[in-house]
């Protein structure tokens, strides 16, 4: 037992010299993802405002006015300019430079005063569908409310305040991330994604390049057992994988202003059991690979798909139904439900338990497959 | 293959086109023509030998054709921003038809999707905490009383804010929600016609060029930046560094092949390849998704060129300056795709990002690239309208061409 610890020791020394020797490496594996992280958290507001909007008031008369204003009152649409015609607006809107035109139809005022009823016209330019559905929404959000209380006010004068108009209002509330900060959403994916990025990647061209050097033929000579020699080599990775999140997560409560709920000990557990999957992944291609170019591209074939089917940009509910089993394959999906639940939300044990078991069971599954082949490899 | 460059029948008479041997120096009675031919000879040569090396290795053909189709799927799949089935649990205290009826509503277009009921407050915030659902509609007791009385009755709507355009979109819709069941309840009193337009003021909207509101139509012109910049940058600095590395670039100096036919020899199979690639993720676009062209062909056409040829130039300057294949791909990564992918536009607002981000997204050459191609595929536009994004995508091709072909002459001189 005790030699077993200093072998595993020796082989885990080894490869932390090594690691540290590189300086491209340690850059990569520190520097980076901080960077990393920081960029995407800056550069990704998913939020909707300001949308530029091009005026067309055929009316021109104060109530027209102050319909508009009151339309841009709350800053989800922002006036680019006034046109006269709808046809200048249409132009705008071909060329990019507005995104929406309100066309105030002519005799609008009167059409009020009348209680006439009249459109105010919304054209959205639909290219980016986020921002076409808000800016809608912004749009028929104000005149629908606007509606329905000119519609009260006129039942009340018709029938002198003797039958109500019965209204629903819904009132939201919410929870867990109120100020809709996108860099509160992103930095558990970011965290989650470059812990794929890194751990795999640098495992796999990691292992493949001792075996294009050949040195993994000099190791086979020691009387190391194979169990031994793979903790050794993948206990670093590990280690580094848990320095990296432990960076992301406090850059994202500085920097970001993320919310750290839960309890943190849940949150190291269920990253041990993640990186049990990234690493084995990278291990997997390590013994699929030749060389360091060859591990390059098996590892991004991995983590592209892993990326992208996780939920870390849009939510899996949204996947057409086709897809939405295939993402159950996928560790980072867990791992990133995991991560929001105790993070943003406070989830406990109880209501995690599900995300740890399939991660712990991919792990070992992984990590095990990986290992049988690596034996393969090396013997 | 190199046959297309040489004019026609000429180089099966002379020597192994690989190879143009028997060269005099200052051969005197040269002609202009002739010397045209050798140039289209050799490069011609070069483009052959560097297309089969393409040809010969598997992974490069992979992420030269295979990897820009499963991309666009797995975007134009995978990222949906019309988000709907969205989990809705309910705690309806009031038990009466009229609040069934509000279920009804939410549930009826998709957008919502009931996943349970829960009791109380308590076991909402619960139900969120654990993910179990992303909005919880909250109907009080007396919620009927209080419509049949003629009186503003008020339903509580809790959502998991987590994820921000998710939380955006269900507060536009819980807006038409009310005014949807303030319809139905109105015109359901008789107090009120039924149809929303017979209000005294309604929005009609119409939405232009993208009427459905699919993100993969927005997407796919990311994905097609993204993945010219992935071939042009990373597969010609990795080949033209692999020759550096192994000194094969010193065997082809010692050749009387000249330094600007080596770079376009060794560039045009690339170009080729990405022409290759835009056919066809625009075409599979068109099949998959339904991608529409309704604009200028020749400005979509010159857009490509222009923007390839400005990231092969620097796919051949990171080659020169790096010289080593793990630096370059290092390099092409965070030189050419890392800002293709968060900022050009693809899919993050550019408008959103700070202004440091927003100044340096100028520079991005797939910023100009994408939105030449929203323009030209979605909103029909032509030149008149696209000239300000083409102007720096050439500008950008003239640079780096010019720089790397500077770099790569003097650094063997």
């Amino acid at each position: 037992m005790r030699r077993w610890l200093v072998q595993l020791g020796a082989v885990f020394v080894k490869e932390v010299r090594q690691t540290v020797q590189d300086k491209r490496l340690v850059g990569l594996l520190t520097v980076a993802p901080f960077v990393q992280l920081l960029l995407f958290g800056f550069a990704i507001d998913l939020g909707v405002d300001q949308v530029p909007t091009v005026v067309v008031d055929m009316d021109a008369s104060a109530e027209s006015r102050s319909t508009v204003d009151a339309m841009l009152a709350d800053g989800t649409l922002a006036s680019v300019d006034h046109v006269d015609s709808v046809g200048a607006a249409e132009a705008q809107l071909e060329d990019g430079r507005a995104a929406v035109a309100l066309v105030v139809p002519q005799d609008f005022a009167r059409d009020l005063s009348r209680g006439t009823p009249t459109q105010v016209q919304v054209i959205l330019d639909g290219t980016d569908p986020t921002r076409s559905g808000v800016a809608s929404g912004a749009a028929s959000r104000y005149l629908g409310g606007r509606g329905l209380e000119l519609a009260r006010q006129q039942l009340d004068r018709v029938t002198g305040g003797r039958l109500k108009l019965p209204a629903v209002e819904i009132r939201p509330r919410l929870l867990f991330n109120p100020e809709l900060s996108s860099a509160v959403f992103m930095v558990p994916g970011i965290a989650g994604m470059l812990l794929l990025i890194i751990t795999t990647l640098v495992t796999a061209m990691g292992l493949s390049r001792e075996a294009e050097v050949g040195t993994l033929e000099q190791v086979r000579v020691t009387p190391l057992p194979t169990p031994l020699l793979m903790l050794g080599k993948i206990g670093p990775y590990v280690i580094v994988g848990l320095l990296d999140v432990t960076l992301a997560i406090a850059a994202g409560a500085w920097v970001f202003d993320m919310p750290l709920r839960g309890s943190m000990l849940l949150f190291y557990v269920l990253t041990a059991a993640y990186l049990l999957n990234t690493v084995g992944l990278g291990l997997l291609i390590s013994t699929m690979s030749k060389t360091q170019q060859q591990a390059f591209i098996g590892a991004f074939v991995v983590i592209l798909p892993a990326m992208l089917l996780s939920g870390t940009m849009t939510p899996i509910h949204a996947m057409p139904d086709w897809l939405q089993p295939i993402t159950l394959i996928n560790p980072l999906r867990f791992y990133l439900e995991g991560v929001r639940g105790i993070l943003l939300k406070g989830a406990t044990l109880s209501d995690i338990w599900v995300q740890l078991v399939v991660l712990l069971v991919y792990g070992v599954f992984i990590l095990g497959g990986a290992s049988l082949r690596f034996r393969k490899t090396v013997a | 293959m190199s046959e297309v460059h040489t004019p026609g029948g000429a180089p099966a008479a002379g020597p192994p086109a690989g190879h143009p041997a028997g060269h005099p120096a200052g051969h005197p009675a040269r002609s202009r023509s002739d010397r045209t031919r050798r140039f289209f000879i050799r490069v011609g040569a070069l483009a052959a030998k560097e297309a089969l090396h393409i040809r010969r290795d598997p992974r490069t053909l992979y992420l030269g054709l295979i990897l820009p189709l499963v991309m666009l799927l797995l975007f134009g799949f995978g990222i949906s921003f019309e988000i709907d089935h969205i989990p809705l649990a309910v705690s309806d205290q009031d038990h009466t038809p009229e609040s069934r009826a509000l279920v009804d509503d939410f549930v009826a277009a998709n957008e919502f999707e009931l996943v349970g009921n829960v009791p109380d407050a308590d076991a909402a915030t619960e139900v969120l905490a654990a993910g179990r659902s992303s909005a919880v509609l909250t109907i009080p007791q007396g919620y009927a009383e209080s419509l049949s009385r003629g009186e503003t009755a008020t339903v509580g709507l809790l959502l998991d804010a987590v994820d921000v355009s998710s939380t955006q979109q269900s507060l536009a819709r819980a807006d038409v929600m009310a005014q949807v069941a303030t319809g139905r309840v109105a015109a359901a009193s008789g107090l009120m016609p039924a149809g929303g337009a017979n209000l005294p003021l309604s929005a009609r909207t119409w939405t232009r060029f993208n009427p459905a509101g699919r993100s993969s139509l927005y997407l796919v012109p990311g994905v097609t930046a993204y993945v010219l910049a992935l071939v042009a940058v990373l597969l010609t600095s990795l080949a033209v560094a692999r020759e550096w590395e192994r000194g094969s670039m010193e065997q082809l100096f010692a050749t009387p092949v000249g330094r600007l036919e080596i770079v376009i020899g060794k560039l045009l199979p690339y170009l080729g390849m990405g022409a290759v690639q835009v056919l066809l993720v625009l075409t599979a676009g068109a099949w998959v998704f339904g991608l529409p062209f309704r604009g200028s062909l020749p400005v979509l056409a010159l857009a490509s060129v222009l923007f390839m040829l400005g990231m092969l130039g620097q796919g051949l300057l990171i080659s020169v300056i790096t010289r080593n294949q793990m630096v370059a791909t290092q390099a092409s990564m965070l030189s050419a795709m890392l800002p293709s992918m968060l900022l050009s536009g693809f899919m993050f607002p550019i408008q959103n990002m700070p202004l440091p981000l927003r100044v340096f997204s100028h520079i991005v050459p797939a910023r100009y690239y994408i939105a030449v191609l929203r323009g030209v595929l979605l909103r029909g536009n032509g030149v008149s309208e696209l000239w300000p994004e083409l102007l720096p995508l050439a500008l950008f091709a003239g640079l780096m061409i010019a720089v790397s072909t500077a770099r790569f002459q003097r650094k063997l001189a």
